[in-house]
């Protein structure tokens, strides 16, 4: 049984709209940055959650850890689902979902040494008394790397760096000892130079504690190095998932394959010119009609603004959503 | 003793005017010192003037809470070394310091008991109040240096603020023992003498000794500013916090009355309810504090509100925060500093309104001593070249003040560049 | 051909509450006609004081404190009360009105956030027009609008989105307009600072093509500051690594790809993940950077370089010749 399984989960935000649009409009506006998501995760595997800005990945993730609630649609961990999951028992789930934030700066309250930091998460769920608390969270700054634990513990958050600032993130985030951890662009925010230091930090971590993670970014070089899986998603939906392989070198998806080629590569003999996609991404208030995709699609036809693809598996392991392969 | 605490900070001015931190002027530099160089000597001055008092009390508080500062003083000195050897931790070392200076507290009564068995422990807690406030000055001017330089000049902005409001308290707190004449006593002297011996600042149209009144009339002010701001604060702060947490039409309602009431001319309302509630000095802080309160309550709305969608309160949230925990732990300490400036700035607002509010004839009974009646009383006598009534009581007033927005200056420009940072 | 650009031993410095922090450190860089030099390096490495140094717009509390930027300027600028005259000049010789006259006509600078580069109050032709009467008063509004609507063209936006105002365009059209306005009089030099850094992917790509293309058609120089190396491999004739405000080594893009001389610019190559090869270890360099408010005697690298040596910590290694045809500031190469 997979541990994470997403059943066509949406998300509609509504719009904001100013007080005489509310009084003469009917209609309400709605983003739709999660619109009909299905899929699922393995224990034990890291799966990445690829795409641009607009794509609804990080809304995708906060959804799973019920950080926002979901429009519609089934969530299920480990077999239960906790789409609907309210008041004690979320608290008590937050201790087995994790999620980290993208910015190292400004995730880490400014005012709370970073040992407090740690320590709140034990604090806010009533684990253990106050030395406990203490104890285990020197033991977890140990284990991320910020030794000797003494004197990282009542350093505030500016008194770090960046890589510092993210490993206390990481930290946050495992003392709960949790089993599945959402980690959103961990390290776009990051010295490139240091980048790698906290990938092998989120691995090893997930050997010993037995971790499973979702991976969200926008930078599929790093996504392709970390991860065993990947899903491309566009404009709320889902358009393609396989494993990091054959994500790249066998891209099924018109938009898969655009996005590879346009991947700045730091090999300067590297062959340009694939053909991309005109225009941009499109809002999600009003997204295309059929595929969203097709206004940009080099391959589009008649079908693809009519009716929407189903994500189907097209190959072992390898599903993708377009007309192109029904 | 006013002239070598005035010389001693003229010298810490001078070597910070050889690196300046901001490009500020040099003329703004002197004019800074020049504000701290004399409400110091204004204020040293007229303690001097008075000391020989009529209670024979004089010079003994002023030595005994002067001696207080400097034992403050030399544990403070102490303290540094200890810390700077590594024998305690800042924050032992800081509670050494606060231990010392309780345990000289403790001390202080069998003296006060000895000096004077009748009233001692009025007597007593004019040394702990004074010795305080002069450990204080004197710690500050000797060991903030460091942090003086971090902050640059609008750390010396907030200390020269507060330098001179505590020049002020401590005069205030001790003005009972050193007056020469009872404040409120008419006719200890001939009517509206100009200032001469005898009587250094003269003498108002009852004859009462305007040195006496000049020093002890500060007293009133300050509680009813000091007063003011616990309640905006109480008051202020949570309605903010609440409105901006919950949101909604609770927000909305809180929001249109505290805008109606930030609407209002400050003066006009606080003189409108002064005049409902009546004279005393709660009534007085009462007026004040509705008008404030919005103060608060905005800014700490605003703050509220940007913080409130900072990733590290949604990180709380991951980690199985309720509201009330975000609301308290992590919201409400990063929203707090920018209500400290508030709070600065209604201080000096506070002393003025007061003035203020006495000028016009509401808030107190006409036989306290209090620096808005001089205004008052003086300015009338100005038409007849009686300068010296309305003129003394009115320096302090302004430096009073002076002294609360220079603080509030001083910690806004010091929290600015911190958030950007 | 002389060099377009020629910066020699530039500092700047900034004043903070902790100290005074060298953003630039002693650099002289020289751009060739018609190339693009990229500008690499880490977060706070400098790049960008350098950049708005050379257009001096570095805000305060920094300022430059010595050296020489030299223009090579192609023609007379009139300006307010003169004319700064054609040949070689030192910008930072010129008065505030001087280097208003230079900025936009000879000197372009794109800023990193185009959401927040633009007039949200004024429609996108406005800003055109602006800057076209800021620089040339005389030409009349007709073909100011006709320059404006072919500048458009060439940038891939509709003309008639000329009346739109700057919150109707997305991010990466807006990056255009940035780069639309840049291109307005022509400059000779167009410094971009992290052009595309906020942009999504697939835009990123569009933008770096139509940079290319216009770099032909208006023989442009350019100074590309970026820490993307994958950027600069594609756009870059040569570039130059910075650490702590020195340059560490400047070298023409496959040269310094292929054979990395220093070892800062070794380590960030093994850093930089390569999304056609996911199965290369990715390494990192331990540490991390001094403070620019403590710097160390010496080579900066030191206390992470592989391959310190002693005297690296008696005085920063001077800029040398390089193998690959650049040059470095590496003792390691001291005496080849």
């Amino acid at each position: 049984m997979p541990l994470i399984e997403v059943k066509n989960v949406m998300k509609h935000f509504p719009v904001q709209k100013g007080f005489l649009d509310t009084l003469f409009t009917r209609q309400k506006e709605f983003v739709k940055a999660v619109d009909g998501i299905s899929f699922e995760i393995e224990e034990g595997e890291v799966f990445g959650l690829a795409g641009e800005s607009g794509s609804g990945k990080t809304t995708m993730g906060r959804l799973i850890v019920r950080l926002i609630d979901p429009t519609a649609g089934q969530i299920l961990f480990a077999g239960q689902d906790i789409a609907k999951i309210r008041g004690k028992q979320l608290r008590l789930l937050k201790r087995r979902l994790q999620f980290t934030f993208q910015d190292p700066y400004s995730s880490l309250n400014p005012r709370l040494t970073i040992g407090n930091a740690i320590a709140d998460a034990l604090r806010l769920q009533g684990i253990g008394n106050k030395s406990e608390q203490k104890q285990r969270t020197k033991k977890i700054l140990e284990r991320v790397g910020l030794s000797p634990a003494s004197s990282f513990y009542d350093r505030l958050p500016h008194q770090l760096s960046g890589g510092q600032r993210q490993r206390v993130v990481f930290g946050r985030a495992i003392i709960l000892e949790p089993e599945f951890v959402v980690t959103d662009e961990p390290v776009a925010m990051v010295d490139v130079s240091v980048r790698a230091q906290i990938l092998e930090l989120m691995k090893d971590l997930q050997d010993e504690y037995s971790l499973t993670y979702l991976f969200i970014s926008h930078d599929l070089a790093t996504a392709r190095h970390i991860c065993d899986r990947i899903g491309i998603m566009y404009l709320g939906k889902i358009v393609e998932i396989a494993d990091k392989d054959q994500i790249y070198t066998d891209s099924l998806h018109p938009y898969t394959v655009s996005l590879m080629a346009a991947i700045p590569v730091p090999d300067p003999k590297a062959k340009k010119g694939e053909k991309l996609p005109k225009g941009e991404i499109p809002s999600p208030i009003n997204p295309p009609s059929g595929c969203n995709f097709h206004p940009r699609c080099p391959k589009t036809f008649e079908r693809c603004a009519e009716e929407e693809p189903a994500l189907r598996e097209v190959k072992k392991e390898h599903w993708v959503a377009c007309h192109l392969y029904d | 003793m006013g002239k070598s605490i005035t010389i001693s900070g003229v010298f810490i001015y001078l070597r910070l005017v050889q690196e300046p931190f901001r490009d500020r002027s040099k003329l703004w530099w002197i004019v800074l010192g020049v504000i701290l160089g004399g409400t110091i000597a204004l204020v040293a001055s007229l303690i001097i003037l008075a000391a020989r008092s009529s209670s024979g009390l004089g010079i003994p508080v002023v030595v005994g809470t002067i001696l207080f500062g400097v034992s403050m003083l030399v544990v403070g000195l102490f303290r540094t070394l200890l810390i700077r050897q590594g024998t305690f931790s800042p924050r032992i070392g800081t509670l050494f310091l606060v231990g010392i200076t309780c345990l000289l507290g403790v001390i202080t009564i069998p003296v006060s008991i000895f000096i004077l068995p009748a009233g001692w422990f009025d007597l007593w807690t004019v040394f702990v109040m004074g010795g305080v406030a002069i450990g204080i000055i004197l710690l500050f001017l000797y060991s903030r240096y460091s942090w003086l330089k971090e902050r640059g000049s609008p750390g010396l902005l907030t200390i020269t603020g507060f330098l001179m409001v505590l020049a002020i308290i401590y005069m205030t707190v001790i003005s009972y023992w050193i007056v020469p004449y009872d404040p409120a006593d008419i006719n200890v002297g001939p009517i509206l003498w100009p200032p001469h011996p005898g009587f250094p600042l003269g003498t108002t149209s009852l004859g009462q000794d305007l040195l006496s009144r000049t020093i002890a009339g500060g007293g009133i002010m300050l509680q009813v500013a000091f007063l003011s701001v616990l309640i905006c604060f109480f008051v202020g702060v949570p309605l903010g916090l609440l409105s901006s947490f919950r949101g909604g039409t609770l927000d909305r309602v809180l929001s249109l009355i505290m805008d109606a009431i930030f609407a209002f001319p400050g003066l006009i309302l606080a003189i409108a309810i002064a005049a409902m509630l009546g004279p005393g000095v709660i009534n007085m802080a009462l007026a004040i504090a509705v008008v404030y309160i919005p103060s608060y309550f905005r800014v700490l709305r605003s703050q509220v509100l940007t913080i409130k969608e900072l990733p590290y309160v949604e990180a709380a949230k991951a980690l199985g925060a309720r509201d009330r925990d975000t609301m308290l732990g992590y919201v409400l300490p990063n929203a707090l500093p920018s209500i400290i400036v508030v709070m600065s700035i209604n201080f000096a607002d506070a002393v003025l309104t007061a003035a203020g509010l006495t000028f016009v004839g509401l808030g107190l009974p006409i036989d306290v001593a209090d620096w808005g009646w001089d205004l008052t009383f003086g300015w009338h006598q100005l038409i007849t070249g009686a300068w010296w009534v309305i003129t003394f009581p009115g320096i302090m007033i302004v430096l009073l003040a002076l002294g609360f927005t220079l603080v509030g200056e001083g910690l806004n420009e010091i929290l600015t560049p911190m958030l950007k940072e | 051909m002389p060099n377009l650009l020629e910066i020699h031993n530039l500092s700047v410095e900034y004043k903070t509450r902790l100290g005074i922090a060298r953003a630039v450190d002693n650099v002289s860089i020289t751009l060739d006609e018609n190339k693009t030099l990229g500008l690499a390096g880490e977060s706070g490495c400098g790049k960008s004081t350098l950049g708005r140094a050379i257009i001096r717009l570095v805000p305060y509390p920094g300022r430059i404190l010595e050296g020489e930027i030299l223009l090579n300027l192609d023609e007379d600028v009139p300006y307010e009360n003169g004319v700064v005259e054609k040949g070689q000049i030192n910008l930072l010789q010129l008065d505030d009105d001087q280097m208003r006259a230079l900025r936009g006509k000879k000197l372009a600078y794109i800023f990193q956030d185009p959401m927040t580069s633009l007039n949200p109050m004024e429609r996108i032709g406005k800003h055109f027009v602006e800057i076209i009467k800021a620089h040339e008063p005389d030409t009349p509004k007709e073909d100011a609008q006709v320059r404006t609507k072919d500048l458009l063209e060439a940038l891939d936006i509709l003309p008639e989105r000329v009346l739109d105002y700057p919150h109707q365009f997305s991010g990466g059209m807006r990056q255009r307009v940035m780069i639309g306005l840049g291109l307005t009089l022509t400059p000779q030099l167009l410094i971009a600072d992290e052009p595309t850094t906020s942009l999504d992917v697939i835009v990123e790509a569009q933008i770096l093509n139509l940079i290319s293309d216009l770099k032909d058609k208006f023989n442009l120089t350019m100074m590309l500051i970026t820490h993307n190396l994958g950027v600069l491999a594609e756009t870059a004739d040569s570039i130059a690594i910075m650490y702590t405000g020195r340059i560490m080594e400047i070298a023409p893009t496959e040269a310094l790809f292929e054979s990395p001389q220093h070892p800062y610019t070794q380590a960030l190559l093994q850093s930089v993940p390569d999304v056609r090869k996911p199965d290369r270890k990715l390494s990192w360099i331990p540490g991390s950077p001094p403070s620019l408010t403590e710097p160390i005697p010496g080579c900066m690298f030191r206390p992470r370089c592989p391959h310190a040596m002693e005297i690296c910590e008696m005085e920063p290694p001077p800029l040398i010749k390089s193998a690959s045809g650049g040059i470095v500031a590496c003792y390691l190469y001291e005496g080849s």
